[in-house]
């Protein structure tokens, strides 16, 4: 049962990365230009997806928003990927002491209600910019990845090759260089596809909720977070779109994780 | 049997400490955060107040003291069973808890029942129709569903069915003076309840089915067919015991995501329940309901990882350090 590749889903999230990359070239308008008395104005000719209650072009600010969703994506899982790795690591490569109490760490952060976690690392971080958000998102996110590359780490540091490289005084990160990463890389990639699945949801949330970016920076999420004022108005388009591109991208990621996670098994069934 | 004995007292020593360690972290990072709880408590007066009205209420709720001294404070009250009054209520702590707890009980509660049987259901059917028109359309479906972040589902729910259709109530749990009236609760309960299980449903109806893919493969299913089972007996009667083991402790596991983690459901929904008290109190630094948010939060996930533990080892004794497979929810938040 080998998968298909996800080529729709690759396509389509080149296209929509590319896009928001080079969001200059497609805006039509200023994003952030706000004109209060032209707010709601439904989908026309002049504005591709309409207009959001501050008289922004949500057309412009999709692209030019979804660099922002995007890079914190990918940039939170950055940091949550070299966090995992480590503490995953040293906790698997290292004496049963420090590996408890690595554990013990993991399962604590895990117990505190990711919300709140979110909240203090926030208040303590100060301020909310792309940085600082990326920062607190990635923080909160390595801990299923590291208890992965420890239980894979576990398996490997008994085996010959790590004893020999050990023998000839290789040092832990050589080793964790030379030999652990490129045996744990596999079943860790579809992991940080998700963690960056993982993140941009939870910047569109958070910016939802009002504690992640504030309105004036556009993000998929921030753009959203004036959907109260959309139900009142009724412009479904400040609700739908944005969270359509949101939406799109994740499924993209989705796949494309899916795809990357190992086949459990090449033989055919045998029911 | 003395071995029963000792693995009961290790795990219990084992909670208490995590319990220990789990409060003094949460009372720690509330208090290193920056913000005044004077504010939880007095509101935008606090501006108007001299430093010296400000330092003598700093003194009457004991927010004087070094956070060691404040934490033994607390840590004396909690153990006879006084955890403090909340800043914004202004009440006992336990009792702003006890009028919501209800609420999230119903909410998460029912979802977690509807999730465990769906789940099951569509993990069985999908396997049993692997790679056929139905398994890809259910998966096809179950993919898109899970992708789509909770707040914009409930968004577009209130906006079709209270905006548009007027069909169902978009916030709160009954309507004012109805508290009692069933149906009223009812109606109320029907969108958040379908964006706590769609959340969530797809996750673990893909776990089942992929286990149970991995059960089929197995040699005892040939065994089994040429014995004369049908496919269909085969899957229910060997391959489902086999992987129910890892899915009770998957749902043990899953059982704290559920019924703590519809925060961003009961906001949306200003559905009065812990996690819009949870979301507050972190935001307001109302630190003694903070506290006991946070630990019965983690209580319930520490509780839920020692049962799938315990579970995973007494079905199945190989389990014993397998762990990672399906710890931890991949939820981000």
């Amino acid at each position: 049962m080998k998968k298909k590749f996800p080529g729709l889903s690759l396509a389509l999230l080149t296209i929509i990365v590319i896009a928001c990359m080079a969001s200059e070239l497609l805006m039509t308008k200023d994003p952030a230009y706000m004109d209060l008395a032209r707010g709601d104005i439904a989908p026309c000719r002049e504005f591709l997806f309409g207009t959001d209650a501050m008289g922004r072009d949500i057309f412009s600010m999709i692209w030019y928003g979804g660099r922002v969703s995007l890079l914190i994506g990918f940039g939170a899982t950055l940091i949550s990927t070299v966090i995992g790795i480590l503490v995953g690591s040293v906790s698997g490569y290292g004496p049963s002491g420090i590996d408890g109490v690595l554990m013990r760490l993991t399962d604590i952060v895990l117990s505190i209600p990711g919300l709140l976690l979110t909240v203090f690392l926030q208040a303590v971080l100060g301020g909310a910019d792309v940085f600082r958000l990326a920062v607190v998102i990635g923080l909160t996110g390595w801990m299923s990845l590291a208890r992965v590359v420890r239980t894979e780490v576990l398996q490997l540091k008994n085996t010959d090759f790590v004893l020999a490289s050990k023998c000839l005084g290789g040092g832990f990160f050589h080793i964790l260089r030379r030999h652990l990463a490129p045996n744990f890389v596999a079943s860790i990639l579809f992991m940080a596809v998700m963690n960056v699945r993982n993140a941009i949801v939870a910047e569109s949330t958070l910016s939802f909720m009002g504690i992640g970016l504030p309105l004036e920076v556009i993000s998929w999420g921030s753009m959203l977070s004036l959907s109260e004022n959309a139900m009142l108005s009724r412009s479904w388009w400040t609700v739908f779109i944005p969270g359509v591109f949101l939406a799109a991208t994740l499924l993209c990621l989705t796949n494309l994780g899916n795809y990357m996670r190992k086949s459990i098994s090449r033989r055919h069934s045998n029911l | 049997m003395k071995n029963t004995y000792m693995t009961i007292i290790s795990e219990l020593i084992r909670f208490m400490l995590s319990v220990f360690l789990l409060s003094v972290l949460v009372f720690t990072m509330s208090r290193l955060a920056p913000g005044d709880p004077l504010y939880a408590y007095y509101g935008d007066r606090v501006e108007k107040m001299s430093l010296e009205e400000q330092e003598a209420a700093r003194e009457r709720l004991g927010l004087d003291a070094s956070i060691p001294v404040q934490y033994m404070r607390w840590l004396k009250g909690a153990v006879r069973g006084d955890f403090g009054i909340s800043y914004k209520y202004k009440r006992d702590v336990k009792e702003v808890i006890a009028e919501r707890i209800g609420n999230t009980l119903l909410l998460g509660g029912l979802g977690f029942v509807i999730i465990f049987i769906l789940a099951l259901l569509l993990g069985l059917f999908c396997a049993w129709r692997e790679e056929k028109p139905a398994d890809r359309i259910v998966c096809g479906i179950g993919t898109v569903t899970s992708c789509i972040p909770e707040f914009w589902l409930s968004l577009l729910l209130i906006l079709v069915f209270s905006v548009w259709l007027g069909w169902l109530p978009s916030a709160g749990a009954y309507t004012v003076g109805m508290d009692k009236n069933l149906a009223d609760r009812g109606r109320h309960l029907i969108l958040p309840l379908t964006v706590v299980v769609l959340g969530h449903l797809w996750y673990y109806a893909y776990l089942v089915r992929n286990r149970l893919l991995e059960e089929t493969r197995a040699d005892y299913v040939l065994l089994a067919r040429m014995k004369g089972l049908s496919g269909k007996q085969v899957l229910y009667r060997h391959c489902l015991p086999n992987a129910l083991p890892s899915y009770l402790s998957m749902m043990a596991i899953a059982l704290p995501h559920i019924l703590g983690g519809a925060y961003v459901v009961e906001t949306v929904f200003s559905y009065p329940g812990i996690g819009t008290l949870a979301y507050e109190s972190a935001r307001y630094q109302d630190y003694n309901l903070l506290m006991v948010v946070s630990l019965m939060t983690g209580v319930l996930v520490i509780f839920g990882n020692m049962l799938a533990r315990l579970l995973n080892g007494h079905i199945d004794p190989r389990t014993d350090r397998r762990a990672g497979a399906f710890r931890g929810e991949a939820d981000g938040l």
